[in-house]
């Protein structure tokens, strides 16, 4: 038997049990000892050559990572540079990149990487320490380039420092213990210093943010990734090619990426990425749980395409969010009352949404956290079941009687109505806030609904302006990430915004606090300085309970990952729940 | 005529300074900004953008921004796009190229095929021709031109095609020119006529037709035909030259279009115009990019309709006399 088949048999056994993946994986990676990539990414050992090509919704900004906020342009540069670790797709665990292995000391203050060995940028320059002290130092803690790190890369005020220990060893030190260093770690990639250190990135940020602009010759894009770039047509086209000096290699010590080149597309229209695709002009698209019957009738009539679902932390489940300081005094004092927000979620219609919005492929959402996952905390039984007799009963007991009309009366006599902003452009957005509308006009309560456009959906929120709104924040996999939209004060809080701290003060307004969100302002100050994860845990389980039955707001449901990809692609494909694939370890069939 | 001309350009300037300052201050008025905007990932804090905000100016008041603009442009800089960290001018540069032949290359096909329907319908009434011709121009003028996009793919997928969007081929558009990749472009380049043109065509044909059945009812066509003039003289040397002089005007108002026009058609059909840029500079406002694209649209319609008077002035023998 060759490896070949052992490889698939093994992969086919892995469908078996919930357990045997994992153990198979485990055995795989042990067998091959060649692999520097996790194993659970190959299915079969694939074969070399051919174009991948992909569908790109914008044009890229620029090929500065941190001087652009633009996930175009970082959908094109993560096939160029590297991180020092990841996460798993299958297991959701932290695994090395260009981080070999790392320590983290008793006090959880320093955390000592070892770098992979050998390792070097695509013209050929080693790759040392000294990239990622400039990587940490200069550039992803400057705040003055747009897209730095520097909030993950601070713990309680304090910037972490950066130490070389030697050419391949560095370390990270912190003033308190930081629980989520490592998670932290996994933002930046990092960047050649013999490129860009010359441009002063400390000194002149504004200079800084100019170079490596979409113009800039493609030769002095360096990285260490599967890929290169090699050209880019504006608006349509960028192109990449395998990086010569790629260190990956599969199970059988293949050196990887597999395809020779990867190109992606620009085409803007998601319904023209997906008649593309079935033109056979793109190999793979993300698609929505909207589109997904329509796809897999196609799979199951052509068998050209293969359509997976999954489950993933990073979709963002939406969620119903009212503006404790609007401008209204009785709105104001209602969204403020927590019994009138429980009636609100009693008509929510999770199942309908679920079925009818996104077709089946969603499940009943985490507060803040993606059910599932190592963080979440199982508040399902708080989300109630959809009742319209016991919203209204809720209604009724706060005093908001039916009028003659129908409508409820708010205490000074006006009807109970308010506004809904929502994004008119998004498809669920859109029938989510229809099926609201509709389930509150049968209990009396006048829904007005604003449409949106999705891109001015955060600026308006967090502009304070709308009563009540359909928001989306994505999940990450440490809450300390997320601490910005949970933590009261925090700036992406934006339903309570009376609590924000004052122009130049960093603490929030705590008499303005409610007594459960202040609970959670400490919780969240309290697992920043903590190493000890299971600590941290049993402070994120408190606040996610806290979450369920305050209602700061109402989790709608979690949106599972759905993609699309040709039949003629090797190593996609789902397994445990978790859709796999890497544009490094995809081969052409 | 040159004195005309002069006077037109002198006129155009303040108007012009106008324009600035509305487009400004509505740009202004926007709820948000750029920066605004940022806030929206969780990586960038206030202070980030408060530096940033120091370092494009935005901290100043909007009148000494607007003076640091004006300065810029007649110094020949349209300032810097906070999107793409890049020069203005650099970015519709690129782009300059594939906008212009797009819409010169419509404008000229409108044009070619409309004229002549619009003469045919208007000596064809009530012939069946004419009555097809009238309901294609309907459904051009009364269909959004996405929607005819949309058809037209579907129509192509579902025959089995692959020239779904795009100029080329995607092995075409980064090779150097040849004869396979002008054909390729052929392949491709009918879809973004017909739903860009299909618009203008209607139009076109429908006025043309209407100012020939005017004109073909007034007495100095009754004095030619009385007169014993070959129908054909009557109807090219008379009627038509009279009929198109409204239409001279009309184009004139067309050059503005070649940015703004084609903005849904281009982001549906992925093509390399300066529409999609304009939109994600306005989402984003990407405020010195608005303004450069605002004003170039302002100048392309001064231009278009002084090139529009020049041209009637030169068709039409009673307008230089006046």
């Amino acid at each position: 038997m060759n490896r070949r088949k052992l490889l698939k048999q093994a992969a086919f056994g892995m469908g078996l049990g919930v357990l045997a993946p994992w153990l198979s994986g485990k055995v795989l990676a042990q067998q091959a000892g060649q692999a520097n990539v996790p194993a659970n990414l190959f299915q079969e050992i694939g074969k070399r050559g051919g174009t991948l090509t992909l569908p790109l919704g914008s044009t890229p900004q620029s090929w500065n990572y941190f001087a652009v906020i633009d996930n175009f342009a970082y959908t094109v540069l993560n096939n160029i540079f590297d991180r020092l670790m990841q996460l798993d797709q299958v297991t959701f665990e932290l695994v090395g990149v260009l981080a070999e292995s790392w320590t983290i000391s008793k006090d959880a203050r320093t955390t000592t990487v070892k770098l992979r060995s050998g390792v070097k940028w695509s013209d050929g320059t080693p790759f040392t320490a000294d990239d990622v002290i400039f990587t940490f130092t200069e550039v992803a803690s400057n705040t003055n380039l747009r897209a730095n790190q520097a909030a993950t890369l601070t713990v309680a005020g304090v910037p972490l420092r950066f130490e070389k220990v030697d050419d391949l060893t560095f370390r990270v030190v912190s003033n308190k213990p930081y629980g989520a260093v490592l998670q932290a770690l996994t933002f930046s990639p990092i960047m050649p210093r013999h490129k860009l250190a010359p441009f002063k990135p400390r000194e002149d940020p504004g200079g800084y943010s100019r170079v490596w602009a979409t113009n800039t010759d493609p030769k002095e894009i360096v990285g260490t990734g599967p890929f290169m770039l090699q050209s880019y047509v504006p608006d349509q086209k960028v192109t990449l090619v395998r990086n010569p000096n790629s260190w990956r290699r599969d199970p059988q010590g293949n050196p990887l990426p597999y395809f020779d080149r990867l190109e992606y597309l620009i085409i803007r229209d998601p319904n023209i990425q997906v008649a593309q695709f079935l033109a056979g002009n793109l190999d793979q698209i993300p698609i929505t749980g909207a589109q997904f019957p329509d796809l897999k009738r196609q799979e199951v009539a052509t068998g050209k395409i293969r359509v997976l679902r999954g489950s993933t932390i990073y979709t963002s489940p939406p969620h119903w969010g009212f503006n404790f300081d609007v401008p209204n005094p009785e709105l104001r004092e209602l969204f403020r009352n927590l019994t009138f927000r429980k009636a609100m979620q009693f008509a929510v219609n999770r199942k309908r949404i679920i079925e009818d919005v996104y077709n089946g492929l969603a499940s009943l959402p985490g507060h803040g956290v993606a059910p599932g996952t190592f963080w979440y905390y199982d508040t399902r039984s708080y989300l109630g079941e959809w009742s319209l007799e016991r919203a209204a009963g809720l209604l009724d007991s706060l005093g908001l009687r039916r009028g003659a009309d129908g409508q409820r009366r708010l205490p000074s006599g006006k009807v109970l109505e308010f506004g809904f902003t929502y994004a008119s452009d998004s498809l669920p957005f859109s029938a989510i806030a229809a099926i609201l509308q509709n389930d509150l006009r049968q209990i009396g309560v006048k829904l007005n609904l604003q449409g949106i456009q999705q891109g001015t959906l955060l600026s308006t929120a967090t502009g304070g302006n709308f009563e009540s709104i359909l928001m989306a924040y994505g999940d990450q996999p440490d809450p300390q990430l997320r601490k910005d939209i949970w933590q009261p004060g925090g700036q992406l809080n934006y339903w309570h915004r009376s609590v924000w701290p004052e122009r130049g003060s960093s603490e929030p307004k705590f008499d303005q606090m409610f007594p459960w969100e202040k609970n959670i302002w400490e919780i969240f100050r309290q697992a920043e300085q903590l190493g000890d994860q299971s600590e941290r845990k049993r402070l994120y389980d408190r606040w996610q309970l806290l979450s369920a039955q305050n209602l700061p707001v109402i989790m709608i449901v979690k949106p599972d990952a759905v993609a699309a990809g040709h039949a003629r692609l090797g190593n996609f494909y789902a397994r445990d729940s978790r859709i796999i694939f890497t544009n490094f370890s995809m081969f052409e069939k | 005529m040159l004195n005309f001309v002069l006077r037109r350009i002198l006129v155009a300037i303040p108007t012009l300074l106008l324009i600035s300052v509305l487009v400004f201050a509505v740009i202004q008025l926007q709820p948000g900004g750029f920066l605004e905007n940022l806030l929206e990932d969780p990586r960038v804090s206030r202070e980030t953008v408060e530096n940033i905000r120091r370092q494009y100016l935005l901290d100043q008041p909007v009148w000494v921004q607007y003076l640091h603009w004006l300065g810029g442009i007649v110094r020949g800089d349209f300032g810097y796009s906070f999107l793409n960290s890049r020069p203005v001018s650099e970015l519709i540069w690129e782009r300059m190229g594939w906008t212009v032949f797009l819409a010169a290359l419509t404008i000229l096909a409108t044009w070619v095929i409309a004229i002549p329907l619009g003469i045919y319908t208007a000596l064809n009434r009530y012939g069946p021709s004419s009555t097809v011709l009238n309901f294609v121009g309907y459904f051009g003028l009364a269909t959004p031109d996405f929607l005819v996009a949309l058809l037209l793919i579907y129509l192509v997928l579902v025959s089995g095609g692959t020239t779904v969007g795009g100029l080329f081929s995607p092995q075409y558009i980064d090779a150097p020119w040849s004869w396979a990749k002008f054909q390729d472009m052929l392949g491709h380049l009918w879809i973004p006529l017909i739903v860009i043109g299909l618009d203008g065509t209607a139009t076109i044909m429908r006025q043309m037709r209407a100012n020939l059945l005017d004109v073909l009812n007034q007495d100095y066509i009754r004095t030619a035909r009385a007169k014993g003039l070959a129908e054909r003289v009557v109807l090219w040397k008379h009627a038509v030259r009279n009929a198109i002089n409204p239409l001279i005007s009309l184009a004139g108002l067309q050059l503005p279009t070649l940015i703004s026009s084609t903005i849904i058609a281009s982001i549906v059909l992925s093509l390399p115009t300066i529409g999609p840029f304009l939109y994600d500079s306005l989402l984003n406002k990407d405020q010195y990019v608005v303004m450069a694209l605002l004003m170039l649209s302002a100048v392309l319609l001064m231009v278009g309709n002084l090139l529009a008077d020049i041209l009637l002035a030169w068709v039409d023998p009673r307008i230089r006399y006046e």
